[in-house]
């Protein structure tokens, strides 16, 4: 685990330095090759905020061997509801609970179907995948219909929504969301409890860990973190349609996964879902810098094969196997 | 011993009670409905039940096939999740082989190839790899529609995004998914139930699906069985995939297939195969596929908007999938208390 830790900062640091001469930096002095730099930096780090917060999500839901494949249908379903409301001051009392009300009763719903109904994870949020996305064609008829979301100063009276699509807004949300919620699951007897769920579940029933209702909180955290993305994803972008953040999810899952979350359960680490974050970010921009988008999704389908792989063991006889009590970092 | 048990057997008398009683509702099920497209067609003077009847084979031939397939493979406790993707590669290569003048026979052969190689890839992924069906299956999903594209623009850089399939020739490209939807259903649905009734392959399935230590101790090879499963289960995905690419007359690599593999799911789960492998029937899947396909046509005849229709598919597939799981609840339960 230590050369995991080690091993994905310098990736991404590596991959960043690839991408970099495609990106319009000039190296012709220094001032200007740290303009582009710290350009990019900036641009990826906006990018992946909505990406780490529902990373965070995403890696206590494996922890617990499930998996949550309608992230993406949830963060386009608050997103087309919230943009139905009037813009104005009273989008902040309006829109905004009823944003996070229903992030939170459909994270519910999906913790329902598997805590109570016994639905397979995969199963259950497949479905949900296609009947949230079906709500959003609801919400917004027509899939190439685009609703404007207040971006200011060009379309709305919304200051101070766009400062959560922006840097430092972005990320300094991004990382009030992972250091509290990161720091509460790391020292709480509740992470215990779940790394337990995921390690063995008949066992965590018999010590008396209410399972059902910790699943439920579990993908209800979920719908929360997918609010969150949605606020910043649509106060970058400024607008949502129904076909928004479609492969959302895989991309997260690729990113938890490459962090070192095993998909069996049982063991993750919110320290590393972000290192797995900036680097599909920072791979996502670069080849769409390089005109290579279309390579992203077989990237993506290949990475988290390998990613399983690596976390699954493969590496064991050369480094030792992370232990189920390690504290997430 | 098994030939005792296969001598005068039927599909009907080797299923539990509880499987007969599903298949007894889905065909009620499936009467009820055929009865209201009857009604509504009768009723209504621009539309024909005959027209309806002769749409069948076209429309519901590949969920069907696939389903079938499919139903092979959760037998053995697997799944496949790129069923959709597999379909979009099949059409990609359809229409690539076509614009490079292959002849109709030769593009019919290499899509239903590409089918069978992709879900054995899939089989020989999951073995070797040891990583649950599900995920292996979950990244071939995206890398199969990645790839498709790829092989587009290899072909043709300025590639529009579609393949149009011309209507003339000797032998229409569009005879399999048109022509020939019904005799291709037929074949399809013929070899499966004959194999599941006389055959000794979906038996082993169902064994491995049951319990996997048992299989070992038994002196087979699980993994090889489930290995098998993928590749039958290509067999028959190529056959869905021949009657879905040419029963339209674009093949778009981007936009096709969407939402498929949902709907073969929720095939399967309806027909009564049990989603953790072990039990389940080929015959329940054709007559869930077949509840599934005329509840489409009905929310199409009740004038219920299109920007519904996804999400009231969904929803319906999601309550079969509950029901079904719940009604395995209790028996998981059990075995967690054993």
């Amino acid at each position: 685990m230590k050369f995991r830790q080690a091993l994905l900062p310098l990736m991404v640091a590596v991959e960043f330095a690839c991408f970099l001469p495609f990106s319009g930096t000039r190296f012709d002095s220094f001032v200007n090759f740290t303009r582009g730099l710290w350009g990019n930096l900036e641009a990826v780090l906006i990018h992946a905020a909505p990406l780490l917060v529902l990373a965070l999500g995403m890696t206590v839901v494996l922890i617990t061997a499930g998996i949550d494949l309608s992230a993406g249908s949830l963060t386009a379903l608050v997103a087309c509801v919230m943009s139905t409301f009037a813009e104005g001051p009273e989008f902040w009392y309006t829109a905004v609970p009823v944003g996070l009300l229903i992030a939170v009763l459909l994270g519910g719903f999906n913790g329902f179907l598997i805590a109570k109904m016994d639905i397979p994870p995969i199963i259950a949020t497949l479905g949900t995948l296609f009947f949230y996305r079906g709500l959003c064609f609801v919400v917004l008829p027509g899939s190439t219909n685009s609703t404007v979301f207040n971006r200011v100063p060009a379309w709305g009276p919304l200051p101070e929504y766009t400062w959560f699509g922006e840097f430092p807004g972005a990320v300094i949300l991004a990382a009030i969301t992972l250091g509290l919620v990161g720091l509460w699951f790391s020292w709480s007897r509740w992470r215990r409890e779940v790394l337990m769920l995921g390690g063995n579940r008949i066992a965590a029933r018999y010590a008396g860990i209410p399972v059902d209702f910790r699943l439920l909180q579990v993908y209800t955290l979920m719908g929360l973190c997918a609010f969150l993305a949605a606020v910043m994803g649509t106060a970058r972008e400024g607008s949502v349609n129904a076909d928004w953040q479609q492969g959302l999810e895989m991309q997260v899952i690729v990113s938890v996964v490459l962090g070192g979350t095993r998909v069996d359960g049982g063991f993750g680490s919110v320290w590393g879902s972000v290192w797995g974050v900036l680097l599909v970010v920072v791979l996502d921009d670069g080849l769409r810098m390089i005109g290579q988008s279309e390579l992203q999704p077989v990237l993506l389908g290949l990475l988290l094969l390998i990613g399983v792989k690596l976390n699954s063991g493969l590496l064991a006889d050369w480094f030792s196997k992370p232990s189920q009590t390690q504290p997430a970092s | 011993m098994a030939r005792s048990a296969h001598h005068g057997s039927t599909i009907l008398s080797r299923m539990t009670p509880a499987l007969r009683l599903r298949l007894g509702f889905l065909a009620i099920g499936n009467l009820l409905l055929v009865g209201y497209l009857f009604a509504y067609t009768l009723a209504t003077p621009d539309t024909s039940f005959w027209t309806e009847v002769s749409q069948f084979p076209s429309g519901a031939t590949p969920l069907l096939l696939a389903g079938l397939g499919l139903t092979g493979i959760v037998y053995a406790g697997a799944i496949d999740l790129s069923i959709g993707s597999i379909i979009v590669v099949c059409g990609t290569v359809f229409g690539i082989l076509m614009e490079r003048q292959a002849s109709p026979v030769v593009c019919f052969v290499g899509c239903c190839l590409v089918a069978v190689l992709l879900s054995s890839f899939n089989g020989v992924l999951v073995r070797w790899s040891r990583i649950p069906a599900i995920i292996v299956t979950l990244g071939m999903l995206k890398f199969y529609r990645g790839f498709a594209v790829l092989l587009a623009r290899w072909h043709d850089p300025e590639f529009s995004g579609q393949f149009t399939i011309p209507q003339t020739g000797a032998v229409s490209f569009r005879g399999p998914g048109v022509e020939w939807a019904m005799w291709i259903l037929f074949a399809g649905v013929l070899l499966a139930l004959a194999w599941e009734c006389y055959g000794k392959q979906p038996r082993l399935w169902l064994a491995v699906g049951n319990s996997e230590e048992g299989c070992r101790l038994k002196g087979l090879n699980p993994d090889a069985l489930r290995q098998s499963a993928f590749l039958a289960g290509g067999v028959f995905l190529g056959l869905a995939a021949l009657v879905y690419v040419t029963k339209g007359l674009t093949i778009e690599p981007v936009r096709m297939a969407t939402n498929f593999e949902l709907q073969v799911i929720g095939a399967v789960v309806l027909g009564g195969t049990n989603i953790f492998g072990g039990e389940g029937s080929y015959l329940g899947t054709l007559l869930g596929g077949c509840l599934l396909y005329f509840i489409e046509k009905a929310i199409l005849y009740a004038s219920i908007s299109a920007d519904w229709q996804t999400a009231i598919q969904g929803m319906l597939i999601l309550i079969v999938i509950s029901l079904d799981c719940v009604l395995h609840r209790k028996h998981k339960r059990m075995e967690e208390l054993r």
